[in-house]
């Protein structure tokens, strides 16, 4: 008996108090901490992959700009973004994915980099690239949780006022440019767009500046003016050697998100409508030289033809239509917006330079007149998609083209129209761009769900995991609805 | 080395058989006193050793006997009589004792044993052959119907996992699945089923592994249903268990040979019916080209995977998908616009399967032994599916001295299966490895699925009915495979090796105390292999899974048993248990492609491959507990324990948890003895608490290293945030119950009513994606559930050659989610969603709502009625987080009836469901393509609802029913023929319209046996008992209200049940048996 007591005594001793148990709980196979420059070159490249993408469930603004339009199933088309959910996944794929991991990065830059000015450098272009991201976010949705977000303390965050977080973005930008120095370093080839070159991280920021000023043009005039001249002060974006691209590789993960949209996945859904594909003018003296980069010709007629908009109740047999350019996708098509490795856009000269149109057209002081950016816009688009300074110049002789000639139409809605035709592969740009400036004129298509989408509405997800902060946030914009005009949208 | 160990077991079986063949034998009858009737299964022993019989189903024995032995009979309810023999025949009648049946040993948590009058918990027993007598290899399936508070739900795919919930979901994203016990070894039952493959996303369905365990080995099955049962267990337990007693070896050689034939098919009410008027397409046309030389050729729609397109018309000549096919009969052919002949119905099959077991036991005074050997080759309704099963039982007893016996078993499992069916709508890559979800919601219903197998024989290549582009030449399929390619080459294998033993030795110390230890070890080793060939729509691709588990327990446990004086008796135990888990995993796969088709490795990759994804998860569990029983005269029992248990997933601040539990029980009947038709009567109680750890690696947050850029590494947060802060989750239970028996135990009935609040959950709780993290562990939610069990058995008639009896089993349980989390400021979340599906509709467990609510888009309501626009169509919310429905059943039940008349025997399961909701998918989807003929019908104009709308009485359409914003009746027709009319694809309907009642009645099962009389046995020498069966399961599905579907069948098993997506149809099987037993 004594033996037994003993022999369960030991026992209990044994599993009582023997090694420290909670060892077993740390996870062999993924680290607890990593270097801050694998988080920043993975949200790079997530970052890039959210704005470049064609997915029906995230980036659709292809289809909502009536670009492209979709053969069968046209929920997308038709402005209905419960269904696939999109404006979760794009909240998921620019706060958890995209914000997140630069936020994590800033937090590990301090630890991992010794060089007190790298250090600085490198948390300044992360942060560019958090302002950068919001910006999407607060021209999407409007009211979104900016001062309580990115804070696990505060899981159910508030929303702030859109107009209130665009200035503090603002702020946050010239913090982020005072901040840089150009004699320094920062991530070397971790950075996938400008290998770590600070000076050409300066002028994006100022680039992006100017962009963010002429968004606001319309509701705050007096702000966009002044941020607007100080941005190009500091330095702008002078050419498509200055562009922020993202050169994908050609196998998978890393490669561009189009190719594996449309490519990979053997899908055929997207083909160019016919009022886009009008604008370029097929098969005339003033056809558009971007056109073939843009489309193929159709498969079954080798011709470049769109299709009507949200047409056919879903019968277009995509065959008959234009689908996006590449080698991949068609033969014979001379594009590469379907290779793998074709460049995602972050930001480039055109816009730039459409921006800079848009201003001196507004009387804003940004050291040359509305022609001479207009004209530098389109032909940047052009070479930049291929085109030959040539033809660039051609196609802006045509009076359609010409920006003092163009008929029937002010100056501001030229600078629109081609700003609309240079954003065709980032069509939520062209989507920002075209609320403010409402042209080209779109119109819902048949069946659709509601007027023209000027905002996107808010995640289910925040409906049923942050209800009372969304509700607050709806009601503050005057209702969460895709047709409820966002603060840069004043017309 | 096998060859030698079979030999040995051979000499085994001859020497054992030789040590008891002695003697003379000695042949009887036994009856019961009340009613002269022979009672089966009545234990016939040689007093002084433990030699010994059981009477058979007409209460017959034969045993060799030494010369004048004496011979004890014993029965349950019934007072044992010892006589001696008296030459070669001895009947005996018994006297039935109703206070016996307090005396019943019920076997309770760790494999102790209590008297009925001591236990004060609700268990229910199942005998071993209730559980294997329908014939299926997977166990689980045979307790349907038969316990109360058990909630099983069993998936239709070809070896398809098998839901498992005693009384309610209590954790609300944990585990909630019963914990199967064998033997005293608890057995690992995660399925493998990824988290896309339970949201509908794609992917198979490969199982439980429980379902490993030989049907034919198991003795009884106990069902411990609430934590005062099983707060032995410790946190494992709170969800109930479910403990196997295996198959003990009885004194003396036992053989059993069971062999099994079986033909299953589909039940067609569970699959859909096509529509025979309209054709492929998303619209009224067809596409004009010129063809084939024929310049107005009109040529189908083949890229539309929809039956939206233009009226069949047998005068009207089309060029078809087979046209385009340059082997078929048809190719450069128009052909008729008709019905297809042959609809996806003639797709299954009707396959053969079989079942052999042998079951070998022997026993004697030193020892008992016994080996088992179960080969089923299950062969699924899918063309090129099959599950093949390998069972070896083994276990050995041996005395090594009266006080001390050692006891070993291992079992070795090994399936495998071939062509499990793809489950659920696969997305990411197009590969639709489910041929059901273009059956049931993306179909033509010109395509003739049997021309479609034509094709695909005579050009061993994917030629599809759903070509992209035809005209132009290119006849790639636009979504979908040929069904016949996808089942030859984009299929899916897997095998699982398993060890389950245990050793294990008893020391009887004292009469009044016994010590036991023992090291049990459950082991399995499985690889999944997905496949996708070269030719198929999305990106070829090979994966292998290489899966370890293994889980190792140590008790040691002492057991007390002692009359402390005349009226008291006391049994206590103290025991520890130390239990280690270890799962390790590899996923690798191809990368980009596949370079050769149908070669299936990982070399064989068209990119550089990618780093494989691994886990290694280990955690271990301390624990001590004790407990004692405390019974005064039989009739009042006090039972309490106390459990310590320290774990590896918790803080280490807070990895230490007490919980107690104590119960206790009233027998009343034994002071109501006068009332004689009162057999007998209890009332019981129980509290208990029981602590549960975390998941694992929910404490320290980690980072996910991706795939580098090039030479730059790349790294990403984890997207939920762990907590260093969690404490143990805590459930409480309290149960009443009461026990009734009638009539010398003709009619019994035990009831309960439980409470269980769970609090402290430790869960990943949704937070708002703007923090930076879509989920955070936290010790967050509570959960309720409460209900009432009823299970009433009674045996109606009962004379010489009819018998009847009649079990019924009720439950009902609520569940309520009564807290959430709340942050700082005191606001708290509303919801937790569990997941997202395909559609849009997402299952939840709301603040206040049921853990698996529906929610999603709705009608909005006047006066309770959907209300209508001028347009004639719905309104619908904008919101998608209204609760559309509720996956948990208002209650379930089962109806077990048998009758034995002479030698043969009936018995017939009725399950039944009632209430609850199911989201269809399949109709979502498949009503908006114009599949079913509800898309097709006659208007109440008399008029084709497809023809279009006008405003006279040719007018086609339909009105929705429904209500204008005012309240008037809606009076606007609108179209039925496009796209979306009748579905959701276009979102003129709200996701409410897809809940469906999930209510069934079926005919689970139905056994016809037949088992040779005596006098025919006599003939057959050493054979004891011979039986013919004839079983069908899942016969008839007497009564449900979801189309074309089985309303049971769900994606996986798991916290995610109620959403169809690309379901499978019910499996009706017919088998034959037969059972030998020597």
């Amino acid at each position: 008996m004594k033996k037994l007591t003993f022999i369960f005594a030991a026992l209990m001793v044994l599993s009582a108090c023997k090694k420290d148990l909670t060892s077993l709980n740390v996870d062999p196979k993924n680290p607890a901490a990593v270097p801050s420059y694998a988080l920043f070159t993975e949200a790079e490249r997530l970052l890039t992959n959210t704005v470049t993408s064609s997915s029906v469930n995230l980036n659709i603004f292809r289809l909502i700009e009536q670009q492209w339009t979709e053969t069968q199933y046209l929920n997308e088309t038709q402005y209905q973004f419960t269904y696939r959910k999109q404006p979760d996944g794009i909240w998921t794929a620019l706060y958890t994915n995209t914000l997140s991991n630069f936020q994590k990065a800033k937090q590990a830059i301090p630890v991992d980099v010794k060089d007190a000015v790298t250090q600085k450098n490198e948390i300044a272009i992360a942060d560019i690239l958090q302002v950068y991201t919001y910006y999407y976010l607060v021209t999407s949705f409007g009211n979104i949780p900016y001062t309580e977000a990115l804070d696990i303390t505060k899981p159910f965050p508030k929303y702030d006022d859109a107009k209130t977080i665009y200035a503090a973005l603002l702020t946050r930008l010239d913090t982020d440019i005072a901040a840089l120095d150009v004699s320094g370093a920062s991530y070397g080839a971790a950075d996938l767009v400008y290998a770590g070159d600070v000076a050409k991280w300066k002028i994006f920021a100022n680039s992006f500046k100017l962009k963010m000023g002429m968004t606001i043009a319309d509701s705050d005039n007096a702000t966009a003016k002044a941020t607007v001249e100080a941005a190009v002060k500091a330095g702008v974006f002078a050419s498509n050697s200055d562009n922020a691209v993202l050169q994908y590789v050609s196998t998978p993960p890393n490669t561009n998100p189009i190719w594996v949209d449309l490519i990979q996945s053997q899908r055929h859904d997207f083909v160019a409508t016919s009022q886009f594909m009008s604008l370029l003018h097929p098969g005339t003296a003033t056809q558009d030289p971007r056109l073939p980069y843009y489309f193929a010709p159709s498969i079954r007629n080798s011709t470049y033809v769109g299709a009507d908009n949200g047409s056919g109740d879903g019968t277009l047999a995509f065959a008959l239509y234009s689908m996006p350019s590449g080698p991949l996708l068609t033969p014979g098509s001379i594009g590469s917006l379907t290779n793998p490795d074709f460049p995602g856009v972050l930001l480039d000269y055109s816009e730039v330079a459409f921006n800079l149109a848009e201003a001196a057209q507004r009387g804003f002081n940004v050291g040359g007149t509305a022609l001479t950016f207009y004209n530098a816009a389109v032909t940047a688009s052009i070479t930049y998609w291929g085109g030959s300074t040539t033809a660039a110049s051609a196609y802006l002789a045509f009076p359609g083209n010409a920006y003092t000639t163009a008929a029937g139409s002010t100056n501001f809605n030229q600078i629109a129209l081609q700003e609309y035709l240079a954003l065709y592969n980032r069509g939520w740009d062209a989507w920002i761009v075209n609320r403010k400036l409402d042209y080209p004129k779109l119109l819902p298509p048949p069946n659709a769900f509601s007027d023209f989408p000027v905002r996107l509405t808010y995640p289910i997800s925040e409906q049923n995991v942050n209800k009372p902060n969304y509700d607050k946030a709806s009601a503050a914009i005057g209702g969460d609805l895709a047709t409820t005009k966002l603060f840069f949208d004043t017309k | 080395m096998k060859k030698i160990l079979l030999l040995n077991l051979c000499l085994l079986l001859v020497a054992t058989t030789q040590l008891f063949a002695q003697n003379h034998t000695v042949t009887g009858k036994v009856t019961a006193k009340e009613d002269g009737l022979p009672l089966p299964g009545v234990s016939v022993s040689i007093k002084g050793t433990t030699n010994g019989t059981q009477t058979s189903v007409d209460g017959k024995y034969s045993l060799n006997v030494p010369d004048g032995a004496q011979l004890s009979f014993s029965f349950l309810g019934y007072t044992q009589q010892t006589l001696t023999v008296n030459g070669n025949t001895l009947n005996v009648v018994l006297v039935a004792n109703s206070q016996q049946l307090g005396e019943v040993v019920v076997t309770g948590a760790l494999g102790l044993t209590r008297t009925r009058n001591q236990q004060s918990y609700a268990a229910q027993q199942v005998n071993g052959d209730e559980v294997s007598k329908q014939r299926s290899n997977n166990f689980i399936n045979g307790l349907s119907g038969k316990v109360s508070g058990l909630e099983i739900r069993q998936n239709n795919a070809l070896g398809g996992s098998t839901n498992v919930v005693l009384r309610g979901y209590k954790s609300i994203t944990g585990n909630n699945q019963a914990l199967f016990v064998i033997d005293g070894v608890p057995i690992g039952n995660t399925n493998t089923n990824g988290s896309d493959q339970q949201q509908g996303g794609g992917g198979y369905d490969y199982g439980s592994p429980a379902s490993d365990i030989n049907p034919d080995d198991i003795e009884n099955v106990t069902i411990l249903k609430g934590a005062g049962a099983t707060a032995l267990y410790g946190s494992r337990g709170s969800n109930g268990v479910i403990l196997i007693t295996t198959k003990k070896a009885k004194k003396g050689l036992g053989i059993t040979i069971n062999s099994t034939v079986s033909v299953g098919s589909i039940d067609k009410s569970t699959f859909p019916q096509y529509q025979k008027q309209y054709g492929a397409g998303y619209g009224g046309t067809f596409y004009p080209a010129n063809i084939f030389g024929n310049p107005n050729a009109l040529v189908v729609q083949t890229d539309a995977d929809a039956s939206n397109g233009p009226a069949f018309n047998p005068g009207l000549n089309v060029y078809q998908w087979d046209a385009f096919d340059p082997t078929s009969p048809n190719y450069g052919k128009a052909t008729p616009w008709v019905a297809a002949k042959n609809d996806p119905t003639t797709f299954f099959v009707k396959p053969v399967s079989t079942n052999n077991s042998i079951m070998i036991t022997n026993g004697g005074d030193n020892g008992t032994f016994k080996l088992g050997y179960t080969k089923s080759i299950e062969n699924g309704v899918i063309p090129n599916s099959k599950l093949d099963k390998n069972l070896v039982d083994f276990a050995a007893t041996y005395n090594i001295t009266p006080k001390l016996t050692v006891g070993a078993s291992i079992n070795f499992y090994n399936t495998n299966g071939t062509g499990r069916g793809g489950t659920g709508y696969d997305n990411g890559n197009g590969d639709n490895r489910n041929v059901m979800t273009s059956f049931r919601q993306w179909w033509e219903n010109n395509v003739d699925v049997q021309e479609q197998k034509a094709a695909y024989e005579r050009t061993k290549s994917n030629v599809s009915w759903n070509m992209s582009d035809p005209i132009g030449g290119t006849t790639f399929p636009a979504y979908w495979n040929n069904p016949y390619w996808v089942v030859d080459h984009n299929y899916e294998t897997d095998t699982r090796n398993r060890y389950l033993g245990n050793i294990n030795l008893n020391y009887k110390v004292t009469s009044w105390l016994n010590i036991s230890g023992k090291a049990s070890l459950d082991t399995y080793s499985e690889l999944d292999e997905e496949r996708y060939d070269v030719g198929s729509i999305g990106v070829p691709y090979y994966s292998r899974y290489n899966h370890n588990y293994s889980e190792t327990n140590f008790d040691l446990l002492a057991n007390v048993n002692k009359n402390i004086s005349k009226d008291f008796n006391l049994k206590a135990l103290l025991g520890t248990n130390i239990r280690k888990n270890d799962e390790n995993s590899i996923l690798a796969s191809t990368n980009g492609g596949l370079i050769i088709p149908g070669l299936y490795a990982l070399s064989n990759t068209l990119n550089a491959p990618l780093s494989p994804t691994e886990a290694d998860m280990r955690s271990e569990v301390n624990g001590i507990f004790a407990g004692a029983t405390l019974t005064w005269k039989n009739m009042l029992t006090l039972d309490g324990t106390i459990r310590r248990d320290q774990s590896s997933t918790l803080p280490s601040a807070n990895n230490k948890y007490y919980y107690p539990s104590v119960s206790g029980g009233f027998i009343f009947s034994e002071l109501l003895k006068q009332y004689t038709w009162l057999s007998y009567g209890k009332i019981r109680a129980s509290f208990a608490k029981v602590g549960s750890d975390a998941p694992i690696y929910s404490v320290n947050d980690t980072y996910t290293i991706v795939p580098p850029f090039g030479a730059n590494p790349q790294a990403i947060l984890n997207t939920t945030k762990n907590n260093l802060d969690l404490k143990p989750e805590q459930t409480k239970s309290k149960e009443v119950g009461l026990e009734l028996a009638f009539f010398n135990n003709r009619l019994g009935f035990d009831a309960s009513y439980y409470v269980t609040d769970t609090y402290d959950e430790i869960l990943p709780v949704n937070i708002s994606g703007a923090t930076g993290y879509s989920r955070e562990f936290l010790n967050a939610g509570s959960v309720q559930n409460k209900g009432f069990e009823l299970s009433l058995n009674g045996s109606p008639i009962r004379t010489t050659n009819f018998n009847w009896k009649i079990n019924v089993n009720f439950s009902r349980n609520r569940n309520e989610v009564t807290s959430l989390y709340k942050d700082a400021t005191g606001q708290e979340a509303q919801n937790l969603q569990l997941g997202s599906f395909q559609n849009g509709e997402t299952l939840n467990a709301p603040l206040h709502g049921s853990l698996g609510t529906i929610r999603g888009t709705d009608y909005i309501y006047t006066n309770g009625q959907p209300t209508v626009g001028p347009d004639g169509q719905y309104l619908i919310t904008a919101t998608s987080n209204n609760n559309i429905g509720n996956t948990n059943p208002d209650w379930t039940g089962g109806i077990n009836n048998s009758f034995t008349y002479k030698h043969f025997n009936l018995s017939f399961l009725i399950d039944i469901r009632h209430g609850g909701s199911v989201f269809s998918n399949d109709l979502a989807y498949g009503l908006a393509d114009g599949i079913y003929p509800l898309t097709a019908y006659t208007n109440d104009l008399g008029n084709p609802v497809r023809s279009p709308v006008t405003d006279d009485s040719k007018s086609g359409g339909f009105i929705r029913p429904g209500v204008t914003a005012d309240g008037k009746p809606n009076t606007v027709r609108v179209p039925g023929g496009p796209y979306g009319s009748f579905g959701d694809g276009t979102g003129i309907i709200p996701l409410k319209a897809f809940v469906y009642d999930a209510s069934y009645i079926k005919l689970r099962e139905a056994i016809i046996g037949y088992t040779l009389p005596d006098g025919a046995l006599g003939k057959l020498g050493p054979v004891k008992e011979v039986t013919f069966q004839l079983i069908g399961r899942n016969l008839w599905i007497i009564h449900k209200n979801l189309p074309y579907a089985d309303p049971e069948e769900g994606l996986s098993s798991g916290n995610l049940q109620g959403i169809q997506e690309g379901a499978y149809p019910t499996v009706r099987t017919i088998s034959f048996n037969l059972k030998l037993r020597f």
